[in-house]
């Protein structure tokens, strides 16, 4: 029997570990242990290290720098056309002269389309062309702060890569992210991403003047986020014509919090 | 679809361990990959191999195993 893992093999070295599978080892750290393929004494090395540590680390680090300046950072994710953009224009067009206390990060594989969009609102906004990287990180938000006046900002928006799967994982020193899901999207969109729900602190339903166009059950939307993560917060919103803005508007300023 | 990337900071994490351990060749890696982690294990067997030519981990074996959670956990390494 293999002595590392117990596994039917005969011989302790050379025999080909066929099974790809990872089973417990159970020796001791450091045991000298047969190097399967190899024919030579393997020893084992505990590591226990987070391949998400570094970016957790420097989005805590960001985080911190932000709140010692009274500037919270709310994370927008969602998919292309979620209505993410939209959203930070009609929360601008409400906040009015306002809105230069603004600051947006603007991520995009491509363009500055968006760009020009937060700065017609008068808030200020720098762009990240992410080129072919499916989401923003801690690193990137960082950088696209050296071209931002930060001077009296009260919020700090960062508009993800419009992606259900990729940005969940990288927290870019925001404080709360909402997860915004249009109504033509699908009420199966939180069921089909659940670790984004995870990640959100607030679902955000968008575009609901289409609600009596298109087949989306708003209880199923909601039942299924829920599902991933009991209790999250839903908010429905129009930014085409200004319904549930206020309560968005309540639940980015914390009010009531 | 950053996978690739991932497997950057596995290597990293890997040589980091490796260097400390005086170093050597690494013949297996052991991951762990939570539920919630949003990473696709076969990318990840896909992209390991092409990522880690030319390192000490150039070969090796990755084995992962899902559990619970959003983390990506980098375990244990075999080495010779």
């Amino acid at each position: 029997m293999c002595g590392v893992c117990g596994c039917n093999e005969h011989s302790p070295v050379m025999h080909g570990h066929a099974h790809g599978d990872a089973h417990g080892h159970d020796a001791a750290p450091g045991a000298a242990i047969a190097a399967h393929s190899h024919g030579e004494l393997a020893r084992r090395v505990e590591v226990e290290r987070s391949l998400l540590a570094e970016n957790d680390a420097r989005a805590a680090r960001l985080r911190a720098q932000l709140g010692a300046r009274g500037i919270e950072a709310i994370g927008l994710l969602g998919g292309p056309g979620a209505g993410k953009t939209a959203l930070l224009e009609a929360t601008f067009a409400r906040l009015g002269a306002a809105a230069r206390d603004e600051a947006v990060v603007e991520g995009d594989c491509a363009t500055d389309l968006d760009a020009r969009r937060i700065a017609a609102c008068g808030a200020r906004v720098a762009q990240v062309a992410t080129g072919s990287l499916c989401h923003l990180d801690a690193h990137l938000v960082e950088h696209a702060l050296e071209a931002l006046d930060l001077d009296g900002v009260a919020r700090l928006w960062v508009e993800n890569v419009g992606n259900l799967v990729c940005p969940a994982p990288f927290s870019c020193g925001e404080s709360r992210r909402a997860l915004l899901v249009s109504v033509p999207e699908g009420d199966d969109k939180p069921a089909k991403h659940p670790a984004t729900v995870a990640a959100a602190d607030v679902l955000v339903v968008t575009k609901s003047d289409l609600l009596p166009y298109v087949s989306f059950d708003l209880e199923r939307c909601v039942a299924h986020a829920r599902a991933v993560k009991p209790g999250l917060p839903v908010l429905v919103l129009s930014a085409r014509t200004g319904e549930g803005m206020d309560a968005w508007l309540a639940w980015a300023r914390r009010e009531g919090d | 679809m950053h996978e690739a990337r991932l497997c950057c900071s596995l290597l990293r994490l890997a040589e980091e361990a490796l260097g400390r351990e005086g170093g050597g060749r690494i013949v297996a890696l052991e991951l762990e990959v939570g539920a919630l982690s949003g990473v696709a294990p076969e990318a990840l067997d896909a992209a390991f191999p092409v990522c880690a030519r030319g390192t000490p981990a150039e070969g090796a074996a990755l084995r992962l195993r899902a559990v619970p959670g959003r983390d990506l956990v980098l375990r244990r390494l075999e080495v010779v």
